[in-house]
């Protein structure tokens, strides 16, 4: 009873639907009534049941002919007065159902109630996505292949149909709905248990806000991914419990200062994002000389952070004299055009080593650049890219580094949602320094080598039957070191080293290998795909544990102690070798 | 005063007498049922329908299937007594099933009245 549109449609039904029983009952009722002749001459009247056979074949342009027989005139003119009442009242009725079927709120209606019912039985934990656009969308694609189901909102109908053209594997449902309205939350799900995430990138903080607002209202559980740039919106997303805030500006401000401060902190970060562990040309920014930022806008007050805290030698150049003003004093910010050869100029373009192009407009970073490298050849080049599409323009541009905003946003978004692990570890680290992040890199190096993926898990029934069970039986402790070991060769160690361990509360980096294995833990591991496969045979498989846990093929506990008397300690209850 | 009150209450009223000025009678001689009644009956029952339909509260659902149920009767009595003319001639069984069948519809006619007065009852104007 909720439909408001269905209800209206049922009404306007309501007119043909009268106009159909009033001429068809004046039809039969007027056939019944005048007299006719049969073939014997004799006067009598249609019985109700002619008459309504004969309306009803009638009024639907059937016309099977004159029945039973041939009428009078009488009954002709009364005849040829009914067709046009009934034909034009049966076309007429046709008509406003048609249209009715055809209607844009039904259809709409329609699409609602398909939607509601997917959300309905949808029972894997899945993720909101607010808005769909190339960002939500590369994220929805990586999700996919992971086997998470996401869910969109989308103001644009326009956008939801080309949705319909991407290939996903699992069904990706779409509402066409504006989040002002909060009932658009509740239709897709956000209130169900297995509603993991809702996410907003929108460049408007303010949009952003509005999202984790309403979601948080309606459901305090579901986490609130959103994007914030400015500082005083991520100050009141915070304060209104959206759990994670990202804000692309200030990772690229932490990478600026990694680069120059800490390189191998910096390869754990880009390696986590997806990259190789390795460091390429274009991560090692000049440490010496001037620094020219272009750009004094969001990105470039979060960069100013990162090159004070570096301790470099900088200076700002801003268009807008708006925001110019806005800079501390102290701060270097001149005003004027970039890409003008006279401002660069002045800005001492010749001497210094290294320009960032920051502004939000791509064709103004690239002449940025451009004008910059036509006086100094050998500076360094970064480049803001602000949208995906203009990838090509960038390469053949030759810049040195281009930090895309679009790529990095997606990458940060799909790592909180599907690698929390991961999310966390690199948060932690960024306490530790550049000695711990040296060691760190060089053992990844030497035990697995330059592209180690990442796997994480939990100790818990699900994911770790075999360990669980041999836990609860057994009652000692187990090393983390067995899960190193390999399945065909238990002396040996797999390409594995556990990164992290999330015990509780408890965070542990790096943990001793003989660190006893406890219930609920969860781990990030870093190895090779194969490795991990053994990573999970040992804590699922009974067999395979017995095997690494003692070096013997598991006994066949049962046969033993029925046939040989072996009971005891035919258990897989082995020693740790 | 509420003209799409005045129209509906008239034929969901009109409904239940037609359906009782067919019902009354001897229900073993279908002489005392006359058959331009039944049809006044099922047309009267069916613009009461269609005025019932679309209506979001629960009394107006209660009130549409009232009125389905008498629909369905009295369409189910109109059908045995055509099959009884022309298929298996009409004895006492018959017209019995007949009047009974109306008789069913009588009485949620009369359930649907009970509510239409009761809401009217309740809106205290």
């Amino acid at each position: 009873m909720r439909n408001n549109s269905l209800y209206l449609i049922i009404k306007r039904m309501r007119t043909p639907m009268y106009v159909l029983i009033v001429t068809f009952s004046i039809s039969i009722l007027g056939m019944v009534l005048i007299p006719g002749v049969d073939d014997q001459g004799n006067t009598y009247h249609l019985t109700f049941f002619d008459a309504f056979y004969f309306v009803s074949y009638m009024a639907t342009t059937i016309g099977f002919g004159e029945s039973p027989y041939q009428f009078t005139y009488p009954q002709k003119l009364w005849v040829g007065f009914t067709i046009y009442l009934t034909v034009i009242g049966w076309l007429y009725a046709i008509g406003s159902i048609i249209t009715l079927v055809q209607d844009k709120v039904l259809a709409a209606q329609i699409a609602l109630a398909q939607f509601q019912r997917k959300i309905r039985k949808m029972d894997e934990p899945f993720i909101i996505f607010v808005g769909y656009n190339s960002m939500t969308k590369a994220i929805i694609d990586k999700l996919t292949q992971d086997g998470i189901r996401s869910v969109i909102i989308e103001k644009n109908e326009e956008k939801i149909k080309l949705l319909a053209l991407e290939n996903y594997t699992i069904e990706v449902p779409a509402l066409v709905g504006d989040i002002s309205d909060p009932n658009v939350f509740r239709i897709a799900g956000i209130h169900k248990h297995n509603c993991r995430a809702v996410v907003s990138l929108f460049n408007d903080d303010v949009m952003n806000l509005h999202v984790a607002l309403s979601a948080k209202l309606m459901n305090k559980h579901v986490t609130v991914i959103v994007e914030a740039t400015e500082d005083e919106y991520a100050q009141n997303l915070k304060t209104i419990g959206a759990d994670i805030v990202e804000n692309p500006f200030k990772i690229i401000a932490k990478r600026i200062y990694l680069s120059l401060k800490s390189p191998s902190l910096l390869m754990l970060e880009q390696w986590i994002y997806g990259d190789p562990l390795v460091l390429r040309k274009k991560d090692k920014l000049p440490r010496e000389g001037k620094y020219i930022v272009c750009g004094y806008g969001r990105m470039g007050t979060a960069l100013e952070v990162g090159l004070k805290r570096a301790g470099i030698d900088y200076i700002f150049i801003e268009a807008s004299p708006k925001k110019a003003a806005k800079a501390k004093r102290g701060e270097k910010v001149m005003v004027g055009d970039a890409d003008d050869k006279k401002i660069l100029l002045k800005a001492d373009v010749q001497e210094a080593s290294c320009i960032i192009a920051a502004t939000k407009d791509d064709l103004l970073n690239l002449s940025i650049i451009m004008a910059a490298k036509r006086i100094n050849p050998d500076i360094y080049t970064v480049a803001r890219e602000n949208r995906i599409n203009d990838a090509i323009v960038f390469k053949a541009a030759k810049i040195d580094r281009v930090i895309t905003i679009e790529t990095l946003m997606v990458k940060k978004t799909y790592n909180t949602i599907a690698r929390p692990l991961a999310d966390r570890f690199l948060r932690l680290i960024n306490y530790r320094g550049e000695e711990w992040g040296k060691r760190v890199v060089e053992l990844l190096k030497e035990k697995i080598g330059n592209n180690p993926d990442t796997f994480e898990t939990v100790i818990d029934e699900d994911h770790a039957f075999a360990l669980v069970r041999h836990m609860k039986k057994c009652e000692e402790d187990i090393p983390y070191e067995i899960l190193c070991r390999r399945r065909d060769n238990w002396k040996m160690c797999n390409s594995v080293l556990i990164l992290y361990i999330k015990r509780e509360d408890e965070e542990i980096l790096l943990p001793d290998p003989s660190l006893p294995i406890k219930f609920g833990d969860r781990i990030l591991m870093a190895g090779e795909r194969e490795s991990f496969e053994d990573v999970e045979y040992i804590m699922e498989n009974i067999n395979e544990l017995c095997y690494v846990l003692s070096g013997r093929e598991c006994e066949l506990s049962f046969l033993g102690r029925l046939f040989l008397g072996r009971g005891k300690n035919g258990d897989s209850c082995s020693k740790v070798a | 005063m509420n003209l799409e009150k005045v129209i509906s209450g008239f034929f969901i009223i009109l409904a239940l007498t037609m359906n009782f000025g067919f019902f009354y009678g001897d229900p073993t001689v279908l002489e005392q049922h006359n058959r331009y009644e039944l049809f006044i009956a099922i047309i009267v029952n069916l613009i009461a329908t269609i005025y019932k339909l679309g209506d979001k509260t629960h009394l107006g659902a209660v009130l549409l299937a009232t009125s389905l149920v008498a629909d369905i009767q009295l369409i189910a009595a109109a059908s045995v007594w055509a099959l009884g003319e022309y298929v298996t001639g009409l004895n006492t069984e018959m017209v019995t099933a007949i009047v009974s069948l109306s008789g069913g519809a009588l009485l949620a006619n009369i359930v649907s009245v009970v509510l239409f007065t009761g809401d009217v009852l309740k809106s205290k104007r």
